[in-house]
């Protein structure tokens, strides 16, 4: 049954990936790169332009994943219980979910940019002598404008995927402990969490993969120099002098195969969660 | 399982195989007999025009004035595809050539000019010659050594010209009464005014057409570059531009901590009153953007006292363009004096004309001069004393990767 799709889904998506393998070894014969050579990557691991790059990539992912899981979490274990108006605190809570990160990363420049919403408003109050005092928030050093959004749109995906969790889980666990004499501290420390917690890595590790070789937001909110890896790629790719291609391809290749390795990591957490229960 | 997996192996072999391709340089001259075959033959056919997209009025007229005319006189359908940089068009064109694609390209014509079009020439990814046998041609001055070379490369007739630009500054009179004129005096007033100056980051067009001005500058003209590249005169030369450039890093918008990344942030900037300076290469294209209520009223241009860089830019063909008759034949629309004349109206576009207005018939040399400028676009006689050449490509992308290096990362 699967087998149309697959073939479409391995033909394009593995055909894509082979032409880049065999172009980051530097093998291009329209341009008359003819052998193959490993020299692509070997630049790539001296070069400080990608160094940098690849630590800037990692701070944003991991900043991004911490904060939001932990946001995520305080989310859900909040809205899980119910009270009065639950259901459209948490349909509101998932509304972000559907709006594509393009839109988000409009939506933080025109927040929180220089001459943005926030800025202008500072100035209005008096908080700030002219919009140019106003911090820079995008296309800054550390990357807040990127995380930021990032923030704001996983928070909710994670949130969600943890708030299904806490549901299926139900109230049973909590309720012995409990009786067993559980302060509600305890229960929390050593029931619900723990059996959240490969709910918790699975999400965090899909948010991290996705935050890791996202193009767009870092394109759009990010500063010129250093830029994230997905970024460098493309400017690469793009460069009107075509032997730089091996290189585009070798950075998209060490993208491809790091994400790799975390969705294998995520196929054995979850494998493992799926036993425990 | 096992079928769909040995069927998998064998389609990525037939990929791979493909990879290595054949030298398939179907780059045959035209071989219609005469102009009224290549109209037979166009009609009925699509064209998808690759363009950079980054301009609403350009994209208006586009799908719009040339659309609807192509389709009443030659029933041609015009399919504009929009891209952020013309080297995504010039990548598809190759991934194509990769895969075998040699006959059935996606691409039908290009909007295109320099490094790109060398690229494209020197990966044989181009049709031609063609541009000379357009009846419009005769309007064009072939002679004219910035018509028939491009950024330095011969054009040889593998793209047609479309219009021709010259680098302006643009400022709001509101804020600066009395702009600096110089390369000198701009840089003393960037100093004076910290935080009030930047410019898009190389390699953005506009941006690197910039850098170029404090470059010509720096090293103490441009005529000693006016030669095929030198590495060693590069090095020797170029680095009092590194220099000046860094010198006033510290006074730019955000301290010269990053760059704006292309020219259409550029543009926000200035629009929202972030920066004071903006700059364009179209003289016509502040003029627009008040129009649009982009820009304030008070919005004016100028050109340095040494000069502005000027070029020409032009469509070309791809080598697997499936349908070349009838992308030849919006070639020759766009230079038709009508649409010519309809692109320099500053209510559509304001591009100034490929055809030398002094070929064309009086009535319509009238109507050429007799056009609105808009209030932020300098006469002719304004910009034309005040040209600079461009340099050949190879110059301009050693700059490119130098200001990385020496600029944006120290």
């Amino acid at each position: 049954m699967l087998a149309p799709a697959l073939i479409v889904i391995i033909l394009l998506f593995g055909g894509g990936l082979l032409l880049a393998l065999t172009q980051s070894f530097g093998f291009l014969p329209v341009i008359g790169l003819n052998e193959f050579s490993l020299a692509a990557y070997g630049q790539l691991f001296q070069d400080d332009v990608f160094l940098t790059s690849l630590g800037l990539t990692l701070w944003i992912a991991v900043a991004s994943t911490g904060i939001s899981t932990i946001l995520a979490l305080a989310c859900a274990l909040l809205l899980r219980r119910p009270f009065w108006g639950a259901g459209w605190v948490r349909f509101l809570f998932q509304l972000n979910i559907p709006i594509p990160h393009l839109v988000g990363a409009i939506g933080i420049l025109l927040l929180f940019s220089q001459s943005g919403l926030f800025a202008r408003l500072a100035y209005l109050a008096g908080l700030i002598r002219e919009t140019g005092e106003f911090p820079a928030l995008v296309y800054d050093p550390y990357a807040i404008g990127i995380i930021l959004e990032y923030v704001w749109k996983t928070t909710c995906f994670t949130g969600v995927i943890l708030l299904a969790n806490l549901q299926t889980l139900g109230d049973n666990f909590e309720d012995v402990a409990r009786t067993l004499g559980a302060n509600s501290w305890q229960r929390l420390r050593f029931v619900t969490l723990p059996l959240l917690r490969p709910a918790v890595l699975s999400s965090s590790i899909l948010v991290f993969a996705f935050t890791f070789g996202a193009f767009e937001v870092p394109f759009l909110l990010g500063q010129r120099f250093p830029s994230a890896l997905p970024v460098l790629a493309y400017r690469k790719y793009v460069d009107s002098d075509l032997t730089s291609r091996p290189e585009a391809m070798a950075i998209s290749i060490v993208i491809a195969i790091l994400i790799t390795f975390l969705v294998l990591l995520y196929m054995r957490l979850s494998k493992q969660a799926v036993k425990r229960v | 399982m096992k079928k769909v997996f040995s069927s998998l192996v064998i389609l990525l072999l037939a990929i791979t195989a493909c990879i290595g391709g054949e030298e398939g340089a179907v780059t045959d001259p035209a071989s219609y007999n005469n102009w009224e075959d290549v109209v037979e033959e166009a009609r009925g056919q699509t064209v998808n025009w690759y363009m950079w997209g980054g301009q609403d009025n350009i994209n208006a007229w586009v799908t719009g004035y040339v659309a609807d005319n192509l389709k009443e006189q030659y029933d041609i359908t015009l399919n504009m595809v929009p891209v952020v940089d013309t080297a995504d068009a010039v990548n598809k064109v190759l991934g194509e050539k990769q895969a075998g694609r040699d006959s059935d390209g996606s691409v039908d014509l290009i909007w295109i000019n320099g490094e790109n079009f060398r690229t494209m020439r020197q990966g044989d990814l181009l049709y031609g010659p063609w541009a000379d046998d357009l009846p419009s041609g005769q309007f064009v001055n072939w002679d004219d050594a910035s018509v028939n070379t491009d950024l330095g490369f011969p054009v040889d007739f593998y793209e047609s010209p479309y219009g021709k630009a010259q680098f302006v500054m643009i400022y709001d009179s509101a804020k600066i009464t009395d702009p600096p004129t110089t390369m000198d005096g701009l840089i003393e007033w960037i100093q004076a005014n910290p935080g009030r100056f930047t410019y898009p980051a190389p390699p953005d067009f506009t941006g690197t057409a910039f850098m170029l001005h404090m470059c010509y500058h720096a090293t103490g003209g441009h005529e000693q570059f006016l030669t095929p590249f030198d590495q060693a005169v590069f090095d020797d030369a170029w680095a009092a531009c590194w220099a000046q450039l860094n010198e006033i890093e510290p006074f730019l918008w955000r301290d010269g901590s990053t760059y704006p990344e292309s020219h259409a942030q550029h543009d926000d900037l200035f629009a929202n009153g972030e920066v004071w300076f903006n700059m364009a290469y179209n003289p016509a294209e502040a003029s627009s953007k008040v129009e649009s209520g982009q820009f304030p009223e008070t919005t004016r241009t100028f050109v340095f006292e040494e000069g502005t860089l000027a070029n020409t830019h032009y469509v070309a063909i791809p080598y697997n363009s499936p349908n070349k008759a009838a992308a030849m034949v919006v070639a020759n629309f766009l230079l038709s004096p009508e649409a010519q004349l309809s692109k320099a109206d500053t209510a559509n576009w304001g591009d100034r004309p490929a055809v030398d207005v002094n070929r064309l018939p009086a009535d319509q040399q009238t109507a050429f001069n007799n056009l609105p400028r808009g209030v932020a676009t300098l006469s002719d006689a304004e910009l034309a004393p005040f040209r600079l050449p461009e340099l050949q490509a190879d110059w301009r992308v050693a700059a490119e990767r130098a200001w990385e290096t020496f600029v944006l990362r120290e």
